[in-house]
């Protein structure tokens, strides 16, 4: 079992905040391709409005996604265990995100653990996602 | 911002009245992390590192199978309302290769109260090891299809 590196972060630390987007229309139709979701509420004004928006929102799972490059740009040495978010309020087409987390506790057995708070923000400061990680410590791959 | 959620809530009444609470399960599926697909899906969704690895939402995307979406579709309850995210999570015991071939459990599970579909799938490889679980949960919206004034 690997200990914690002596750089482990600790309960408190924060995770510098990084952008995403802005999600143009043509942004949701490729993720609509590569991920199979092509709910109508991400790509025809007529069904967001349908549905009491006032344009079609960015994929939840789209934004979502983007935890994984911010968790991973911060640390290397991590294995992303479990990852959760609830979708709070929607972002529309043309906006982007801000993403940022905290270590919300640390755990060194039995093994090095940490959970993070993560926090996705609509252009409007909104808050969009409320997630959760939990990440383990692994020896990092070479790049 | 807020009206699909004050929408929602006030109209759901009107989502249409499940058969069962019961869960429903699928036959396996048998799914394959191909390489131009993990490419892909690496390229929209803001992955900086190569791609000799699997993101981890990219299981979410099995949810557009036709086995899987039809049973979507069937049970949020036809053309007069649509499938809202509400919420997601995806658990790990492993990470997914590239070029792997996994196996799909799905079970399905439809409430009234509230209108909400949550779909939990398991990701194992063809010995029956789990390597990840996801949860999906759906709220059911009724569309509101009057022309608009």
């Amino acid at each position: 079992m690997e200990p914690a590196p002596p750089d482990w972060p600790r309960a408190g630390d924060e995770i510098r905040a990084r952008s995403f987007g802005p999600f143009a229309r043509e942004a949701l139709a490729r993720y609509a391709a590569v991920s199979g979701d092509d709910n109508p509420l991400h790509l025809d004004p007529n069904a967001a409005r349908a549905a009491g928006l006032a344009g079609p929102p960015v994929h939840g799972m789209l934004m979502l996604s983007c935890f994984e490059p911010l968790i991973m740009g911060w640390r290397r040495d991590l294995f992303i265990a479990r990852l959760s978010g609830k979708f709070l309020r929607p972002v529309l087409t043309g906006e982007g995100i801000r993403v940022s987390g905290r270590v919300m506790r640390r755990r060194d057995v039995p093994r090095p653990e940490l959970t993070l708070r993560l926090i996705a923000r609509a252009q409007n400061n909104d808050l969009a996602i409320l997630g959760e990680a939990t990440v383990l410590y692994k020896i990092p791959r070479p790049l | 911002m807020k009206a699909l959620h004050d929408h929602a809530q006030s109209r759901e009444e009107m989502a249409p009245e499940p058969s069962a609470d019961a869960p429903v399960s699928l036959p396996p599926i048998r799914v394959r992390t191909g390489a131009g697909e993990v490419a892909g899906f690496l390229r929209e969704t803001g992955g900086a590192r190569n791609g000799d690895f699997v993101p981890l939402t990219f299981p979410f995307r099995w949810l557009a199978l036709p086995a899987i979406r039809g049973l979507i579709l069937q049970l949020i309850g036809g053309d007069g309302f649509l499938p809202v995210h509400e919420a997601q999570s995806f658990a790990y015991e492993r990470e997914l290769r590239v070029e792997a071939d996994y196996v799909l459990s799905v079970e399905a599970r439809r409430t009234a109260k509230p209108p909400r579909l949550t779909l939990k799938i398991a990701v194992s490889t063809g010995q029956g090891e789990i390597c990840a679980q996801l949860e999906t949960v759906l709220r059911i919206v009724p569309l509101n299809l009057e022309p608009a004034s």
